[in-house]
């Protein structure tokens, strides 16, 4: 595990922090190849891991035991799955739900029979269980009742399920929590860095969730030959790559992307040196062309991706206008030394923000040999330590120059101080509460960093006016309550993009960017908002299958373009069945 | 009942909260409490000890600066716990001794000497070796040494008996702290015989038992825990149909 990146670390021809940490930007990324699901793609493809079913105890709902094992160069792992029964009024997304579909694990080497039997007892209840030290993710899903039946339904009469159904959800599993990190007894985070197959942030939690999605195909399979003997079919493999897993997501995000400032930094910091050394590259009619063909493909994603959410829905048609004038200004602009360059530029002035961060996720994805080395260095040990003997005026010079957002917070102010954000009793669920209206405010979480730094300025100005020459501890020890503010501060002041610019209290703060920040770093397409601050998403739709993970006909490059997942044809097929005779 | 690390720091952090300490401090105090415990040092049997006195302290006043001069200060802890403000007498002794090379700190009065450790720690990470040492006034009358080389995670602990009481009659509750910043200090901790109850805790032994934390996860005591669940619940607010809308979910699935 690398140490956090420091201010002093090259930084030729980044975008500034003040243009790249605007919230507003952060919320408006796509998923890119540096995100954390195409990142295990690549590494499970490369090492060739191998995703074998060893137990699949189902009866004919669909309910019982199946476990995976997953084979890497130097271990293996079990990921074990309970399918049982839910009541439909216990179904439900929150993070307060107490039953689900299905319930899963990710283990260290062989889940073995007293394991198991541990693990029946307490992965099941989730939170309310104790987790076994060598459970390494817990987790747990509730089916897409409409998908799964549909899809059911058409399987089992020999059929194949009209793609369109993917493309409107794109999922049969939907998650609502992934929990890593020594959450309920599994294992630490500390124990996961030194473990080659991990060590990069949430590896482990995504190798869980694509299990899960072999899980939904294998289980629908099962239930249409249950449902069917004789005329069900399998689902077709166009279909099962077409096919992600869900999640559910809310505030929860919000928390740990501002209890993590220095991991979000390395995140955005590998993201725009990747940016810096594909812009500086020279394009030429290869490039040109694979750019214009990205777009496209893009442009027909965004297209294709359907949400009842009124703002997303404008988001994604303002975009997609945006790419297709970026498809005509590259038509008309030859490939040269300067192209990448000249466009950002032109599409800071015609473009949205969304468009403009899909170019830039387009030129990542053009020159994978320089990005690729970046997918080890977006992990850090996170210390946040002070230095003490810093001149308190040196202090106050640095929130000036490296914090100068912050300090347009009004105490007095009634926007600037409208949200508060806490954990409800109701399993910590993060919340926010209007301030006067709701009750709470007391106990608010600190995480509205910008109000924060402005009334520790405030504090600071106070105290250097009687102590020119003081050291910061010494402000320290007169306003001991500041100690967390400038011990963060002074680390993140010193690494090239820094906080999150914005109020997180303000009137107008949107949460779905927060959300949206975290989860394109973990690889989501189809943003799906179903109010402002609650969104689903899908992952791993269009990634490779476990079976073509070691195929050596199939080139890495080749299966790691899976980005920006188009619609298959259903005649294609259609024509496929038919050939093989349901034979898939 | 076995918890992870990272539960173990996450609860005491929010129970540390609940009590009334400040972030800054209910992070640090949880590290070191934490921190303690995954070493074999016993953190949570410390806190334990502790914790009715935590309780009933005063959490607003911060340790009072006695004296200072270039290379020494004292500061006076106010019968508080060493979990709390002190942390920022140590950064005090850390500043000085970066200006001058080497420091000494006194800090008087304080609780939970123990727990220290786990602050120093950090100490050592910064490039700073430190030397605590402090006496347990009641009897047996011993004497805790330890040490930290810069750099290193673990440090060398030493805890011995006295042969013989001094005729001391000041109430001897606080610690001393040497830190430099070039050299070693104390290359070997055991001290020359006679030395009674003789407990020498090395870094091996410390780093096992943080190696074993991780994989078999930390052994606590459920009572404590749950006092601590109790605790860490009073930053939570309470649920109403008007909260359940502020986390913006629905309540059933809908695809």
């Amino acid at each position: 595990m690398i140490s956090a990146t420091s201010a002093s670390a090259p930084h030729d021809n980044l975008r500034p922090a003040s243009e790249v940490m605007k919230l507003e930007r952060l919320g408006s990324m796509f998923a890119s190849r540096l995100s954390f699901v195409r990142s295990l793609m690549r590494k499970m493809i490369a090492e060739s891991w191998q995703i074998t079913n060893t137990v699949f105890d189902l009866d004919s709902k669909g309910h019982g035991l199946a476990i995976y094992r997953i084979t890497t160069p130097g271990n293996y792992y079990e990921c074990v799955i309970f399918s049982r029964d839910l009541e439909p009024e216990q179904r439900s997304d929150r993070v307060i739900a107490e039953a689900w579909d299905v319930t899963f694990a990710l283990v260290e080497g062989e889940a073995e029979s007293s394991l198991l039997e541990q693990m029946a007892a307490n992965v099941p209840l989730q939170e309310a269980g104790r987790q076994h030290p060598r459970v390494l993710v817990l987790s747990r899903a509730n089916r897409s009742l409409r998908n799964f039946s549909q899809f059911l339904a058409a399987l089992s009469a020999g059929k194949q399920p009209d793609p369109g159904w993917l493309t409107a959800v794109g999922y049969l599993y939907r998650t609502t929590a992934v929990y890593g990190n020594g959450k309920f007894g599994i294992a630490d985070f500390a124990r996961l860095e030194r473990n080659p197959d991990f060590n990069r942030p949430f590896a482990a939690q995504m190798l869980a969730v694509y299990v899960l999605r072999q899980f939904s195909v294998e289980q629908l399979n099962h239930l249409a030959k249950v449902q069917s003997p004789d005329r069900a079919v399998p689902l077709h493999p166009e279909l099962q790559r077409y096919l992600g897993i869900g999640n559910s997501t809310g505030l929860g995000m919000a928390p740990f992307l501002i209890d993590h400032p220095q991991l979000i930094q390395q995140w955005v910091y590998g993201r725009e040196r990747a940016l810096a050394f594909a812009r500086a590259e020279p394009a030429n009619e290869q490039t040109h062309k694979a750019l214009r063909s990205l777009m496209a493909r893009a442009l027909k994603h965004l297209q294709q991706t359907i949400t009842e959410d009124e703002e997303q829905t404008l988001r994604n048609r303002e975009t997609a206008k945006s790419v297709i004038e970026v498809i005509e200004w590259l038509d008309r602009t030859p490939a040269h030394q300067g192209l990448y360059k000249e466009l950002i530029s032109w599409a800071g002035n015609h473009c949205s923000l969304e468009a403009q961060e899909l170019i830039n996720t387009m030129l990542i994805e053009l020159y994978p040999e320089l990005v690729e080395p970046i997918d080890d260095e977006l992990g850090c040990q996170e210390s946040m330590d002070l230095k003490p003997d810093m001149k308190a005026s040196k202090l106050r010079d640095l929130i000036h120059e490296k914090f100068d957002w912050a300090l347009s917070y009004r105490e007095d102010c009634p926007d600037d101080n409208y949200w508060f954000w806490y954990r409800s009793v109701e399993k910590e669920e993060p919340r926010l509460g209007i301030r006067g209206t709701e009750s709470g405010a007391e106990k608010e979480l600190a995480l509205a960093v910008g109000p924060r730094i402005s009334r520790c300025l405030t504090k600071l100005d106070e105290f250097l006016e009687s102590n020119p020459n003081a050291i910061v501890v010494e402000f320290l020890l007169a306003n001991p309550g500041q100690k967390e503010c400038v011990r963060r501060i002074q680390t993140i002041g010193d690494t090239p993009y820094g906080e999150i610019r914005a109020n997180l209290w303000h009137r107008d703060m949107k949460p779905m960017h927060l959300l949206r920040t975290k989860l394109s770093f973990f690889g989501a397409s189809r943003f799906d908002p179903k109010s402002d601050r609650w969104v689903r998403i899908t992952l791993f739709q269009g990634a490779p299958l476990p079976c073509e993970l070691n195929d050596p006909r199939l080139p890495l490059h080749q299966l790691d373009d899976w980005g920006f997942p188009l619609e298959p044809g259903l005649e294609s097929i259609v024509n496929d069945q038919k050939t093989l005779g349901g034979k898939l | 009942m076995k918890v992870s690390y990272n539960e173990l720091q996450g609860l005491s952090r929010k129970a540390f909260i609940g009590i009334g300490f400040d972030d800054g401090d209910a992070s640090d105090a949880a590290d070191m409490v934490a921190w303690m415990e995954a070493h074999g040092l016993n953190g949570l049997a410390a806190l334990g000890k502790g914790l009715d006195f935590l309780l009933n302290e005063d959490k607003s006043q911060p340790p009072k600066l006695i004296y200072q001069d270039a290379d020494l200060c004292v500061v006076d802890a106010q019968n508080k716990t060493i979990l709390g403000h002190a942390s920022l007498a140590i950064e005090l002794g850390y500043a000085k001794c970066r200006a001058r090379g080497l420091s000494v700190t006194k800090i008087r009065h304080c609780h939970n000497r123990m727990l220290i450790v786990g602050y120093l720690s950090r100490i050592a990470r910064r490039d700073m070796s430190v030397t605590a040492f402090w006496r347990n006034s009641h009897e047996p009358l011993t004497e805790i040494l330890v040490s930290f080389k810069s750099g290193e995670a673990e440090p060398e602990i030493c805890m011995y008996g006295l042969p013989s009481i001094p005729d001391d009659t000041e109430p001897n509750n606080g610690i001393t702290l040497v830190m430099v910043n070039h050299v070693d200090l104390l290359p070997n901790l055991k001290p020359e015989a006679p030395a009674n109850d003789l407990i020498l805790q090395n870094r091996a032994a410390m780093l096992d038992w943080h190696e074993r934390s991780l994989v078999d996860g930390i052994e606590v005591d459920t009572v404590l825990w749950e006092r601590l669940k109790v605790l860490a619940t009073k930053m939570l607010v309470e649920a109403s149909d008007d909260s359940r809308q502020g986390a913006g979910a629905g309540t059933t699935d809908n695809d």
